[in-house]
């Protein structure tokens, strides 16, 4: 899990948004438990504070939870995750015909171009 | 925690010095058996740089006591070594005590291993008679017993090199508080102050002598015709008065240690 | 016991020859963080640290650690690193350990060996033998295998390889606990801003800042590294 922090943003909201993508990937599941902070931080190698801070955000989203005394699982509800996934995929799709649209590309031709690539 | 810290000293102390008790009494054992040989002009040759590599290897060894306690001290106390020594969790107290302890025990030492070396070197019943001989005729013209005699004049030695040794301490410690060239200043206040402790003594006796006119004979003559009966009161008084001074200057060597440092 | 603070300095001065290094120097610094010490060369980061580890006496001030004045039950508890080498080189590195072993009641000899050996070091070696480089490494090893309450790194990172930095890093951190704050000083900032919590800005011999990194970074949208070239137009 190593990667690469941009020194200009607090390290947890970065950590939050990695978070997220695993979350969005499947890298860990829904009602899965997951590691302990310490073991986060070891292979981020950042801050357990910071760790801390990162997960207690998630946790205000409702994208994971604490059970007492066995530590954090993701939530069971896969509906949070799914709208986690499309949001992201929205927010993807508009930079992409955004982007277009900058080199003076239409709705019609942008779709082209996304098909060429994928085949 | 004295006795870890004297540990540590007494290692570093046994790494140094070892070199020279191990050449001293090398190069008396060499002397030894190079005077049982025939003598041929060659053999005289090499017995005569034998003698001398071992009064060398002596000289080397008194010198290194002494020289090895300060920069040990110094080191440990003020050098890059002193980043560890301050930072261990024990008093300054212990600190010095073990310092102080470490001086000692290699003084006694290093005494030991030259009276060894002399005695592997030279010892044959002719000589033993000359030198007891010798001091027959002090001590009876003196009017004291040889043990006493021999007991003294050890303690005294003894005593005059560890207020010698402790003044370099407390000349290190007040040459490190300058600013600037702590070296030359440690040598400066190191000697001011064996003066000073000399003068002490002198002064001490003069004012025992106030009290004993056996004592005060010796302030008044120019001779050096000792009344009988001073020699021992001297002896006893000054090994005291050695005993009193060296207590005093380490109580002010702690006083000054527990000061606090300032270590560049 | 809990909002007993760690260290706590007070009013804190030091001079030499009348040259004022600090000035008036007041920190209060909890347990369970990461703080970078950070500031230019000659800003008096290691006078600061210095007088915390009984190297230096105070010309006026105080400093507490855990609400005791300098002294044996203060060093029992700070395990510190400083930015040169004070091993005695006569020694070899397990004569070392052992002498860490027989003063500090919470040295851990096992870890230290395994870290050394995760450095490749030699603990049969003559420090003597060694390069500068490894001498601070094995420093750094004897230093993170105390369970100290305050670690006080002074320049860890400066002339050190990249692996070996991740390396130190990766020791930090892994060794760092709740109960325990970790100071680093240093002036290399970009490489170590992630891991810390708080940072400590010291200028001129005096204390300019005093902040949680992130909510530093989220203030001026810069990384900690931008927002210290700035404050001190370096």
């Amino acid at each position: 899990m190593e990667i690469t922090f941009d020194n200009n943003i607090p390290i947890y909201i970065q950590l939050v948004e990695y978070m997220k993508i695993y979350l969005i990937s499947g890298v860990f599941k829904c009602g899965e438990k997951l590691p302990s902070v310490r073991d986060f931080a070891t292979d981020f190698k950042v801050n357990p504070n910071t760790m801390q801070k990162a997960l207690a955000e998630l946790e205000s989203l409702k994208l994971i939870y604490t059970e007492r005394t066995n530590g954090k699982y993701v939530t069971k509800e896969k509906k949070l995750i799914e709208k986690l996934k499309d949001e992201y995929a929205i927010t993807l799709a508009k930079s992409y015909f955004q982007g277009m649209k900058r080199i003076g590309l239409g709705k019609a031709d942008s779709i082209k171009y996304l098909e060429r690539v994928n085949e | 925690m004295v006795n870890k810290l004297l540990k540590y000293d007494l290692k570093y102390m046994i790494k140094n010095m070892a070199i020279f008790y191990i050449l001293s009494i090398f190069f008396a054992l060499t002397t030894r058996i190079l005077f049982n040989m025939e003598q041929s002009a060659i053999i005289n040759i090499i017995s005569q740089i034998s003698v001398g590599c071992m009064f060398a290897m002596i000289v080397n060894t008194l010198i290194n006591t002494i020289m090895r306690s300060w920069i040990r001290f110094r080191d440990s106390l003020y050098k890059d070594e002193s980043y560890l020594t301050h930072t261990l969790p024990v008093t300054k107290n212990e600190l010095y005590n073990s310092k102080f302890i470490q001086m000692l025990i290699f003084f006694f030492i290093s005494f030991i291993i030259i009276l060894i070396s002399l005695f592997i070197a030279y010892y044959s019943k002719e000589n033993w008679l000359a030198i007891t001989n010798y001091i027959k005729t002090i001590t009876t013209g003196l009017n004291i017993s040889t043990l006493f005699f021999i007991t003294m004049t050890i303690i005294i030695i003894f005593l005059e090199i560890f207020n010698a040794i402790q003044c370099g301490f407390l000349g290190i410690i007040m040459g490190n508080k300058m600013n600037n060239s702590k070296l030359g200043y440690s040598v400066f206040f190191g000697v001011i102050i064996y003066l000073i402790a000399q003068a002490i003594i002198l002064l001490l006796v003069f004012i025992y002598g106030l009290f004993d006119s056996t004592v005060m004979e010796l302030f008044k003559t120019a001779t050096i015709n000792i009344d009988v009966k001073a020699f021992k009161v001297l002896a006893i008084v000054s090994s005291l008065l050695y005993i009193l001074i060296i207590f005093i200057m380490s109580m002010l060597c702690k006083k000054e240690l527990n000061k606090g440092v300032n270590i560049e | 016991m809990s909002n007993m603070k760690l260290l706590e300095i007070k009013s804190l001065n030091k001079s030499f020859d009348n040259k004022k290094v600090l000035k008036d120097i007041n920190l209060n610094i909890s347990s369970g963080k990461i703080i970078g010490l950070l500031g230019k060369n000659g800003a008096g980061k290691t006078t600061l640290i210095k007088l915390i580890n009984d190297l230096l006496t105070p010309t006026s001030g105080e400093i507490l650690i855990n609400g005791k004045k300098i002294g044996v039950e203060t060093k029992k508890v700070v395990s510190y690193l400083p930015e040169r080498t004070y091993l005695n080189k006569q020694m070899k590195v397990f004569e070392v350990i052992k002498l860490f072993k027989d003063f500090y009641e919470d040295f851990d000899d096992k870890k230290a060996k395994k870290l050394l050996k995760e450095l490749d070091l030699d603990i049969e070696q003559h420090l003597t033998k060694m390069s500068k480089g490894m001498q601070e490494k094995v420093q750094l090893a004897l230093v993170m295998s105390r369970k100290a309450d305050l670690y006080i790194l002074d320049e860890p990172l400066s002339g050190v390889d990249p692996a070996t930095r991740d390396y130190i890093l990766d020791t930090i951190l892994s060794n760092f606990n709740e109960k325990a704050s970790i100071i680093i000083s240093t002036h290399l900032i970009s490489d170590i801003e992630r891991i810390l919590d708080e940072v400590i800005f010291i200028d001129k011999g005096k204390v300019v800042l005093q902040s949680s990194a992130d909510k530093l970074r989220n203030k001026e949208k810069a990384s900690i590294d931008e927002i210290f070239r700035r404050m001190f137009k370096w």
